[in-house]
């Protein structure tokens, strides 16, 4: 009977042990997605930025000639 | 009279916080010689000890607690007060506590912690001027932005439950409901907002990619803020900047109502009493001065990732430039500027990034060269433009956030057309960025100099055994593994010309252990590189 008893604590505690291994595997899975989501959606901002500067600043560079350049970032400055 | 005398039984006033019987669980207002300064909830704020509930005073009216002043503590609506004593806090001062502007206007702290203006300490005329000059914002955003503004928060809260400003409001807000769906979408809209305003002759300052502030100058002289919130929905969840997320019915906001505040007739969500149960909980009809947002955690991380990140450390960076602190930085040059101006030629032209206190910027004209300045901060920019001025007539100060891309390529741009040779000098500025902010410093430093038309000197901190993470000032730095930096130079096309590494000297000239110098250039023209 001990020896039962003594296989008995072993694999409660072995079970333990692997619960608490999934669950720290599992929350630190998750933490990781909830960084790479957070992550993702940084990219909103940046794409709008790019937009924007292809929109307001390249187009209209490419329009001028060389010597508006400085004119045309002037007015970019200007509005952001 | 000491700061920890007991003033009426269970109350206590240091200079740490004060400490009030456990059976005071209503709404406390703190007032210093009979103005409204602050208020809190004690069983929210404060934390329970033997003596009763101990509540910290707020870390932005901490450094101005020092002279005498009649405390008053008491509970809003009720006409109860708890305490009317006169008090020294600070050590024994014979002084009066003074906490007022530059312009001897009285503050109290706001909602979210800033040591502000509030309506209840202005007087009826500035009232007006604020009141007008909303009205003329919300005018423009409807009419010439296209977009159907609304009041939105504490005035409009003002307008329904008593038809006037909340006294201890600070600011006007102004919300729009956006028909666009996509986050981009949503903040190039306000990109075109902010245009439509600054062709109408305002003044603005971008907050997140969702919203912006409108500058109102008063005829006293001083700055307004009306903030221009966008509101949207995603996936039928309606969100509204500051941090509100949530279900609230389209029908709710639009078309739009109009309120009355202060006898002025203003545009008001379809349904103004949804929109204050939406935003301040059904409990909003009773006033509540310290009343604080909880927001649904999974919409602030949203609204965080979609539109903001790239200004979380100027709040800090101006608070430092404004401090005692920052007066204690050297006037002269550092030596990294001696290093530097052995390594450049005369008439060369030197663009400083985060030149803080201009103190190199200024050493750099002095010594005849042309001089451009780019800083995040405001603070920043106004010191080193005046130092600037004294030492040279041509030099320009101008803003680069170096998270932002906007900024970032249009500073790149103007760099990389001035003529002849320029040089980019980054003293400790690493130390400072975020890993998408240096990386956009890479891009910028290309931009400016590839085709060699100069070199690109940094100066950093630098990871060491036994050396603490952060750096001076006040923190906002980490140290850099310096392998890594020149790593990441090296994917950017950059060739490392003169690299020293050993003791140098923090912002305030104080002792570094280990620091890194860098010359580098960027010899290949743009579009032949890896990053």
């Amino acid at each position: 009977m001990p020896d039962l008893r003594t296989h008995l604590v072993k694999a409660r505690s072995a079970a333990r042990r692997a619960h608490t291994a999934r669950g720290t595997g599992v929350r630190a899975r998750l933490d990781a997605l909830e960084a790479e989501v957070q992550e993702n959606r940084r990219l909103n901002r940046r794409i709008a930025e790019l937009t924007d500067l292809v929109a307001e600043l390249v187009v209209p560079l490419a329009r001028r000639e060389d010597a508006e350049v400085h004119e045309v970032l002037a007015r970019y400055r200007s509005i952001i | 009279m000491t700061t920890t005398d007991q003033l009426v039984d269970g109350y206590h006033v240091g200079d740490h916080g004060l400490t009030l019987p456990g059976t005071v669980s209503g709404v406390v207002t703190v007032s210093f010689d009979g103005r409204y300064v602050w208020s809190f909830q004690p069983l929210r704020d404060a934390r329970p000890g033997p003596a009763g509930r101990t509540v910290v005073w707020p870390a932005a009216l901490r450094p101005h607690l020092r002279g005498r002043t009649r405390l008053t503590l008491a509970e809003p609506g009720t006409g109860r007060t708890y305490v009317d004593q006169e008090v020294v806090l600070g050590g024994e001062v014979a002084e009066r506590l003074r906490l007022e502007d530059p312009h001897g206007h009285p503050l109290a702290v706001n909602k979210v912690g800033n040591l502000t203006r509030v309506f209840a300490e202005t007087d009826g005329a500035a009232r007006a001027e604020i009141l007008h000059g909303t009205a003329r914002v919300l005018d423009d955003l409807r009419t010439h932005g296209g977009v159907e503004a609304y009041l939105g928060y504490g005035c409009l809260l003002g307008a329904v439950r008593e038809g006037a400003m909340i006294g201890t409001d600070c600011d006007a807000d102004l919300c729009y409901l956006s028909e666009r769906t996509h986050p981009v979408d949503v903040v190039r809209e306000s990109y075109a907002l902010e245009r439509a305003m600054l062709a109408r002759g305002w003044r603005t300052v971008r907050m997140s990619g969702g919203d912006f502030k409108v500058l109102l100058r008063l005829g006293d002289g001083r700055t307004v803020y009306v903030d221009v919130f966008v509101a949207f929905y995603v996936d039928g969840v309606f969100y509204q900047l500051g941090n509100r997320s949530g279900r609230l019915p389209r029908e709710a906001i639009t078309p739009t109502s109009t309120v009355v505040l202060e006898g002025v007739e203003l545009p008001a969500p379809a349904d103004p009493e949804a929109m204050l149960a939406f935003v301040y909980g059904p409990g909003w009809r009773v006033p509540d001065p310290s009343f604080r947002f909880t927001d649904p955690r999974g919409g602030v991380r949203r609204l965080d990732g979609w539109l903001r990140g790239y200004r979380d450390d100027l709040p800090a960076w101006n608070a430092f430039f404004r401090s005692p602190e920052a007066d204690e930085v050297p006037r002269r040059r550092s030596d990294f500027a001696r290093w530097t101006r052995r390594r450049i030629l005369r008439g060369d032209t030197v663009v400083e990034l985060g030149p803080g206190t201009g103190r190199d910027a200024a050493f750099f004209a002095r010594q005849g060269h042309r001089v451009h300045a780019y800083d995040i901060s405001p603070d920043a920019r106004s010191r080193t433009q005046r130092r600037l001025r004294r030492s040279s007539g041509t030099s320009a100060v101008r803003r680069l956030m170096l998270g932002e891309l906007r900024t970032v390529v249009v500073t790149g741009a103007e760099i990389g057309t001035l003529s002849g040779r320029r040089h980019l000098y980054a003293r400790r500025l690493v130390n400072a960025l975020d890993d998408e902010a240096r990386r956009n410093l890479w891009r910028l430093a290309r931009m400016a100099l590839a085709g060699d038309r100069g070199s690109l000197f940094l100066e950093l901190s630098v990871l060491a055994p036994g050396l603490p993470d952060r750096v001076e000032p006040a923190g906002l730095g980490r140290r850099l593994d310096a392998e890594g930096v020149v790593a990441e130079l090296q994917a950017y096309g950059a060739h490392v010309q003169e690299r020293r590494d050993g003791p140098g000297t923090d912002v305030l000239d104080r002792p570094d252990p280990w620091t890194c110098r860098l010359q580098v250039h960027f010899p290949r023209t743009l579009g032949a590189t890896r990053a």
